[in-house]
């Protein structure tokens, strides 16, 4: 388990993989079958590397094998000003190859606050008891 | 030790189970760094998170800001780097206190190990706590620390597009200082398409040209942090 450190799709992979063993040696599980995990679009979480790192950390555990399915989930804001809350702005220059969130109010202009999209939650662990 | 988890919702198929975790990983972060703000905030200490790329010149500002802060506030910096306290070497020459972390292998610092950090500190005698975090363009900006402000260093020796393909650094910044000025002509690079391209991302943002070699611009991020 030591080798994951040196990126951080390896250490939150990790994590991962220590919080669901943990969980699944207290219920003395015989295998892990499936775990159900969701990426906020905010994070730096490229959901191919942690399937990346998944294989390797679950390697020889009673996790190897397991299917490890990744959501996404797109972030949302609030206003302060004049309280919109939803989705997020976007920049859509075609330098980035892809529209990229701005704390930008969509109605006001005003800067917003970031309600969700910065999550990396392991929502559910199918096991065998 | 009883776990954590409460909700065990039973599997329709013999002796599968389903188990509702809820275990959100990057919280914990967050928790941490709130605690983090609260404790600096109620000994009334400033902490600024000083981000940028390996060699863009994170550490010259935070000495030129020690140089022109010290007589009038008690300073202390954190220093992150994967290894080595060289850096935090060069800071602790100016006269304030140096906490060197060396999170190994670890891209970026942590809201935890800022806590840690934070324990070797007096706050109560502090007035600015400068954080330099791990020169690293992305991994930083997943991880608050419990900081004030933020502040993104970036280079013109970086060359023309460092900002449009680093975005989400941006993002959040307060104060984004474009350093190494003096080097324009010989970059070649047009500082106003950086302004531009910072601006696109993040326009409330502000821009600080530096040359920290040469103490310009210095005292306008101060300004920029104290507003």
């Amino acid at each position: 388990m030591e080798i994951a450190k040196e990126v951080h799709e390896g250490s939150i992979t990790t994590q991962i993989v220590e919080t669901v063993l943990n969980e699944a040696n207290q219920r003395k599980a015989r295998r892990v079958v499936k775990v159900n995990l969701t990426i906020g679009s905010l994070t730096f979480l490229n959901p191919e590397q942690v399937q990346f790192w998944y294989k390797i950390l679950t390697k020889e555990t009673i996790m190897e094998g397991s299917i490890l399915e990744i959501e996404g989930k797109d972030g949302t804001v609030r206003c302060p000003k004049c309280e919109y809350e939803g989705d997020f702005k976007y920049v859509d220059d075609s330098i980035f190859h892809a529209p990229i969130p701005v704390l930008q109010c969509p109605q006001c202009d005003g800067k917003v606050e970031i309600i969700s999209g910065k999550d990396c939650l392991i929502r559910s662990v199918k096991m065998l008891l | 030790m009883s776990s954590i988890f409460n909700d065990v919702v039973k599997a329709d198929e013999g002796e599968v189970f389903d188990i509702e975790l809820n275990e959100n990983l990057l919280e914990e972060n967050r928790r941490l760094a709130e605690e983090n703000k609260e404790l600096l905030k109620k000994h009334g200490v400033m902490a600024i998170d000083i981000m940028g790329s390996i060699g863009a010149g994170k550490t010259s500002l935070i000495e030129e800001l020690v140089k022109l802060l010290k007589k009038q506030y008690q300073i202390a910096v954190f220093k992150g780097d994967l290894t080595t306290t060289i850096d935090a070497e060069i800071i602790k020459r100016h006269g304030v206190k140096v906490v060197a972390i060396n999170t190994g292998k670890e891209c970026h610092l942590d809201a935890n190990l800022v806590k840690k950090a934070l324990q070797r500190l007096n706050l109560k005698e502090l007035d600015l706590l400068l954080i330099e975090n791990v020169g690293n363009l992305i991994c930083p900006a997943e991880f608050p620390l419990g900081s004030e402000k933020r502040v993104v260093v970036i280079s013109v020796s970086e060359g023309p597009y460092m900002v449009v393909k680093h975005p989400f650094i941006f993002m959040e910044a307060d104060i984004v200082a474009i350093n190494k000025i003096d080097l324009v002509a010989a970059m070649d690079v047009d500082l106003d398409q950086l302004k531009t391209d910072i601006k696109k991302i993040n326009r409330k943002t502000k821009i600080v040209l530096t040359d920290c070699r040469r103490s310009v611009g210095i005292d306008k991020v101060v300004e920029a942090l104290m507003v």
